[in-house]
């Protein structure tokens, strides 16, 4: 099993096709939408796909195929690091621990493999430093 | 033994003094104790960064030809005050562009001003003989203005009391995000390494003390807004609000590094801001006060669901605890976020620590002493008769 992080954005023709549903029947994925964006220039989505290694490429080449891009990503979420004080204020409200400040230099990093995208944190950070990669 | 800030600045000169920050010094105090700690180190500086709300600047903008009063003044759209003589006007942080739009103000416009970049000025006015323009529209920088320094009436207060949220909604605060049913908790502090916490008396912090502000030279001005001497204390420095300091300084000099615009959603903006306090070791009393520690400095945990002045306390904690990343509160364990920026505040003291060692920065003995007693007043409504 694997896990993967992806961005889709596609077109306002696509946003009525029943994309996840095929991926689910098709190729036996999870299916885990953890944020959408759609208005009348198209849509994005933040998703995660589990499953079968081979199953997650064939899905991509699927994807692809219906004009839909994809966008593999290492993190939902980006930290400005020129913006980011290393307040801390992120820590408390991150509800999976993705935030965490290194007791020794005081830096606050973000650990893109526990986050859950679910973007508590952005209107938290007062110097504005966290954004959806959407 | 004792020290004077003579000796103290000969040495600076020399670049003979021997300089610690208020977290460096606590080992070599731990280690050889407080007497011979204070015959080794001449000063110990102090840093904090964290939301300073009450701060603006005064800008001087020229005259323009034909010459204008400016009476109503804006900056990139963010009003600024301009009832004072002509070309004069003063920037508040947490003015807004926009009542609706809370993402942009004065804190914008005062951290772009200091990163050098051009700021759109508008202005009218009514006409004199002596002024007989109407309205201006130009671009303006901290190259092209006059006088440009911030004047802050209430910064780096001594402590400060800690949030919590007992209601069932997520609260939007100046101690930022409160997460439901005691979801967290947030404490905005350096702690040790806070300047008022290490000469809690302020015996060597007066009018007239030379400080690190914003990543320049500032000044403390005058006793802060709501200072207070009233609060009680505990290892001799207070637990929760007491004193606080207004500050001046150049906005020249500064750096965006230490001067940020804060953005606490739907309660408005804030002026994020480095600062330091050198404190002279004139004598043993002076290294006592800066042997203050984490654990030994408390405040008390206010519910900010009660929207009232008068929040009891649910209990005081110590920031050793709350830095820890979690505190016990009704038997559960409540993560903490610190909305204060102890990583730049060691800079902060860093940095001060580098100016007196390389002679660039000598202290200063105050030109009066803040008031030893003060109480705060609340405000009530009454009448014309009961305030007189
Ligand atoms: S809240 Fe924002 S500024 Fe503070 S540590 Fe987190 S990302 Fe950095
Ligand atoms: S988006 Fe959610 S999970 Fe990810 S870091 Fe922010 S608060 Fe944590």
């Amino acid at each position: 099993m694997a896990k993967k992080k992806f961005q889709l954005s596609f077109t306002p023709d696509l946003v009525n096709e029943p994309i996840t549903y095929r991926m689910v029947k098709d190729y036996d994925l999870q299916i885990n939408i953890l944020r959408a964006e759609v208005n009348d220039v198209g849509g994005k989505m933040l998703i995660e796909m589990q499953g079968k290694p081979d199953m997650i490429k064939k899905a991509v080449e699927y994807l692809k195929a219906s004009r839909v891009e994809v966008r593999e990503l290492k993190a939902y979420v980006k930290k400005d690091e020129d913006r980011c004080t290393h307040c801390g204020m992120c820590i408390s409200i991150c509800p999976v621990d993705a935030m965490c400040m290194d007791p020794d230099t005081k830096m606050v990093s973000y650990l893109p493999e526990k986050c859950i995208a679910c973007g508590t944190c952005i209107d938290a950070c007062p110097p504005g430093a966290i954004a959806f990669k959407i | 033994m004792k020290r004077t800030y003579e000796e103290i600045n000969r040495k600076i000169e020399a670049e003979d003094a021997v300089v610690m920050t208020a977290e460096e010094v606590l080992g070599l105090i731990e280690s050889k104790g407080i007497e011979e700690a204070t015959k080794e180190v001449d000063v110990v500086t102090t840093g904090t960064f964290g939301a300073m709300c009450s701060s603006g600047a005064f800008l001087n903008f020229g005259h323009s030809e034909p010459p204008i009063k400016m009476q109503h003044v804006s900056l990139n759209g963010v009003a600024a005050y301009g009832g004072l003589a002509a070309v004069d006007a003063y920037i508040g942080a947490t003015e807004l562009r926009n009542d609706e739009d809370m993402s942009y103000g004065g804190a914008h416009v005062i951290e772009e001003l200091v990163a050098g970049k051009a700021i759109h000025l508008k202005a009218n006015s009514y006409c004199s003989d002596c002024y007989p323009r109407k309205d201006i529209d130009t671009y303006i920088s901290l190259k092209t203005i006059n006088q440009a320094y911030l004047y802050n009436p209430r910064n780096i207060y001594q402590n400060y009391g800690l949030a919590t949220n007992s209601s069932e909604k997520t609260l939007y605060t100046y101690m930022g995000k409160l997460l439901p049913h005691y979801g967290n908790v947030t404490y905005s502090s350096a702690g040790q390494l806070s300047p008022l916490l290490n000469d809690p008396q302020l015996r060597t912090i007066g009018i007239g003390t030379r400080i690190f502000l914003g990543g320049g030279v500032g000044y403390v001005a005058w006793e802060g807004t709501q200072y207070k001497t009233t609060t009680a204390t505990k290892n001799g420095v207070p637990v929760g609000a007491a004193r606080s300091l207004a500050l001046i300084g150049d906005l020249r000099g500064m750096s965006p590094e230490f001067v940020r615009a804060l953005n606490f959603q739907k309660y408005g903006l804030s002026l994020g801001l480095g600062i330091g306090v050198p404190i002279p070791i004139l004598d043993e009393d002076m290294m006592r006060c800066v042997s203050i520690r984490d654990d030994q400095i408390f405040a008390p945990l206010l519910d900010y669901a009660v929207q009232s002045r008068n929040r009891k306390p649910i209990k005081e904690i110590s920031y050793a605890e709350l830095r820890s990343g979690c505190i016990e509160l009704h038997g559960n364990q409540v993560k903490t976020s610190s909305l204060s920026s102890y990583y730049k505040a060691r800079i902060v003291a860093g940095q001060l620590k580098k100016w007196i060692e390389k002679g660039d920065f000598t202290l200063t003995q105050p030109v009066a002493a803040m008031p030893k007693e003060r109480a705060q007043k609340p405000l009530e409504v009454m009448s014309m008769e009961d305030v007189v």
